[in-house]
């Protein structure tokens, strides 16, 4: 297992001129700037020292030295080192090599530049449109300075997006943009062969909202945590806090450990009520709705828990740059622990009754299965990882918050289907309990909530932080601006990877059996008003209603 | 294994019964320190408009009528109510209630202004320095002291079909303009 020493020479040693300069920001955070040339053989040599693949980040650096600049980060586990490899292309010629045929998760990331940085990878096994709709114009890309960001192009009509071609002899279900799991759009083209799946494509971004455009044009420094938090409606603290820590760490900002203790109790009251949320939503789609109703029975309390702490049920509000808002007093202490203890209580009904049910094992066992080896490859996170015998977590790995003192397990699972996730989710709920009591428990008495900034942020300071949401892990890319606001900031959302393996599970799989392996993600869009059943060899179309689809997932034996 | 499993999950919804709340024919208060609806006390508003460059949804607008005359209005229609002005206000004149049934058929409802006479500075005769290179401008960057009232959002534009001449044209779509440009 390599150190940073080791990273950092083996580097240098293996592609000498090509590493053009290395920065330890910490013994945590590694920075190598490399010519763009280079940039697949350098990757390829990280992910056969033990990286693994994180997200891109590009940024236009035009108005400096006329670049677009690139960045790959990489995460090694067992060390706790997050490596950023920093390069940049010229905007006269934006080409450089792409990386997704080795590492195909890297697939979106690099799209994603196609359209909002006009950036070229060559060698992309599939350079199509991801974000902009469809009716974006050609040429113009709304992540470069020089766009304004409320431009509003007119819409075009007659245009669409073109769909992977069909396996011969296979129909095309679509499934979306209103849609099976949960509530927001977007759209699955599943390939069937009678009832199994043989492939599928993607088209997302439906309600891409440009968040990161307006944050670095518009907003200040100490307003992006409550747009952070809007991002998810579910673990809206995780991005407040992830965004908050890069911040601090580009700044030097050093926060009281009272505000630590803080924000984990936060992070882990959330994951609480995401993952009965999950556990509900899941036993609804597989039509078990005693499972979907007692869930979020037990799930309401820690809503009534949040508004009684922070204001509001569920956009806390709480974490800002510099610490948290409000303080945990010595009632809200009290009042924490009574209902995690009854939560805890009730959940181990709940477990009791449903792990021994063998309508959940038909539905959940052997469904979505996908290799240990493919989870790697595909660098799927959080519980669908873990649920695949891959031991990840970045609360233990990269110790963030008060994580560092805190003792708990990481359940991991090999029989690589739905079933283990929900035993993930679960087990990961007792812990989430048994987390906060330690934290009430260890919790330093003094030191202010809030500390102030001495002096203003630095310009041009990269920070990369990585928290575990209750989806998976969550990564923030800060690199800070003149004007009181980030000149970039990127977010990656636990489903991003995950939904890119999403094809990978749906294979082999019955139609009856989409809406869970897509549910088991925990996918952060949405929920079936209707799809479009379109049989190729006759070409007729009939439309099946959410009713008719949810009929046919419920009943299925 | 099914039959145990059945029985215990009949026990597990017989224990706790009925949970569904009378709600709203039973009123259930918000608890204290509830972010409700904001509410501004005017007579300890001194008009510096913290509140207004620190709201992340930009509610708050400040206009200086003229020189002793400043309006400032709360848009309720777009809070978060993330309490923010509540936090920053340096006379406590903002707190934020427990009142959440917001609905209503008019915006002006949960909308309010407040007119504020200013003193002005007995040596350079103004509030402040009105140039750019003021701290406070470079602090709120937009809105706060421009932000036009009448136009508080963006106006899409938009037509029939698209090239890339008409993109070019794009440069002409309306955008909140700062007073003075």
């Amino acid at each position: 297992m390599p150190g940073i020493e080791e990273i950092k020479n083996g580097l240098k040693k293996k592609f000498k001129d090509a590493v053009v300069a290395v920065e330890e920001q910490n013994p945590t955070r590694l920075f190598v700037d490399i010519k763009s040339a280079k940039v697949r053989e350098i990757s390829n040599e990280i992910i056969a020292m033990g990286g693994r693949y994180l997200v891109s980040i590009g940024y236009d650096n035009i108005s400096r030295d006329k670049t677009l600049g690139m960045i790959h980060t990489f995460g090694f586990d067992r060390d706790g080192i997050f490596l950023s490899l920093r390069t940049a292309v010229p905007e006269s010629k934006p080409v450089m090599d792409s990386i997704t045929p080795d590492i195909p998760n890297a697939g979106w990331s690099e799209r994603e530049y196609m359209d909002l940085l006009g950036m070229k990878f060559t060698g992309h096994p599939k350079p199509k449109r991801l974000i902009l709709a469809d009716d974006w114009p050609e040429g113009v890309h709304p992540l470069r300075k020089d766009i304004p960001w409320n431009l509003m192009p007119p819409a075009a009509e007659d245009v669409a997006y073109q769909l992977d071609e069909c396996p011969e002899g296979c129909s095309i279900v679509p499934v979306g943009p209103y849609h099976p799991t949960l509530h927001e759009p977007a759209h699955f083209a599943v390939y069937v062969d009678g009832e199994t799946i043989k492939g599928s494509d993607y088209r997302g971004f439906m309600t891409h909202r440009g968040i990161e455009k307006l944050c670095q044009t518009q907003l200040t420094y100490n307003e992006i945590p409550f747009v952070a938090e809007r991002i998810c409606g579910i673990c809206g603290s995780v991005h407040a806090t992830s965004y908050s820590q890069a911040v601090e760490l580009a700044g030097g900002i050093k926060i009281s450990r009272r505000a630590e203790y803080i924000r984990t109790i936060m992070l882990e009251i959330e994951r609480i009520h995401s993952h009965l949320l999950w556990l509900g939503v899941a036993g609804h789609l597989i039509g078990f709705d005693t499972v979907f109703m007692q869930s979020w029975r037990i799930r309401e309390p820690i809503m009534w828990l949040g508004e009684r702490m922070t204001g509001n049920r569920k956009t806390y509000g709480m974490i800002v740059i510099g610490g948290v808002r409000r303080d945990i007093t010595p009632e809200i202490k009290e009042d924490i622990l009574n209902v995690i203890g009854k939560v805890e209580e009730e959940l181990l009904t709940v477990q009791k009754a449903i792990q021994g049910d063998s309508a959940i094992h038909r539905r959940t066992k052997g469904v979505g299965y996908v290799s240990t080896a493919d989870t790697v490859l595909w660098s799927l996170v959080g519980p669908v990882a873990r649920a695949r015998n891959v031991d990840i977590d970045v609360r233990r790995d990269y110790p963030y918050a008060a994580y560092d003192e805190m003792k708990f397990d990481v359940p991991v699972f090999d029989s690589n289907d739905v079933w283990a996730t929900v035993l993930v989710r679960l087990l990961e709920t007792f812990e989430a309990i048994k987390i906060i009591r330690q934290c009430l428990d260890k919790m330093p008495n003094d030191g202010p909530i809030l500390t102030e900034l001495e002096a203003p942020i630095p310009a041009l300071k990269h920070a990369l932080t990585a928290v575990e949401a209750p989806r998976g892990e969550v990564v923030h890319y800060v690199i800070t601006g003149e004007e009181n606001a980030p000149e970039r900031w990127r977010v990656r959302a636990p489903t991003y990877p995950n939904l890119q393996g999403v094809p990978l599970m749906l294979l082999g799989n019955q139609l009856a059996d989409v809406p869970i392996i897509i549910g088991s993600i925990d996918p952060c869009f949405s929920c079936t008003d209707r799809m479009e059943i379109v049989d190729l060899r006759s070409g007729a179309a009939k439309t099946a209603s959410q009713g008719e689809l949810e009929e046919l997932s419920r009943n299925k034996r | 294994m099914w039959l145990t499993s059945k029985i215990k999950q009949v026990f597990m919804v017989a224990k706790p019964g009925v949970v569904t709340l009378r709600y709203p024919f039973e009123p259930r208060p918000a608890p204290k320190n509830f972010r409700g609806q904001p509410y501004w006390d005017h007579h300890k508003c001194i008009g510096c408009g913290g509140c207004a460059a620190h709201c992340p949804a930009r509610t708050i607008l400040v206009r200086d009528l003229c020189q002793e005359l400043r309006v400032m209005v709360y848009d309720g229609s777009r809070c978060t109510y993330c309490g923010r002005c509540a936090d920053v206000c340096p006379e406590d004149a903002i707190t934020m209630t427990e009142s959440f049934e917001l609905a209503t058929g008019d915006k002006e409802d949960i909308n309010e202004t407040m007119e504020l006479f200013m003193a002005t500075c007995q040596r350079c005769g103004r509030c402040y320095d009105h140039e750019i290179t003021n701290a406070i401008d470079r602090m709120s960057r937009i809105g706060f002291k421009y932000d036009s009232i009448e136009m508080r959002a963006v106006v899409p534009v938009s037509s029939e079909q698209f090239d890339m001449k008409l993109y070019e044209k794009t440069e002409k779509i309306k955008r909140p303009e700062k007073a003075g440009e």
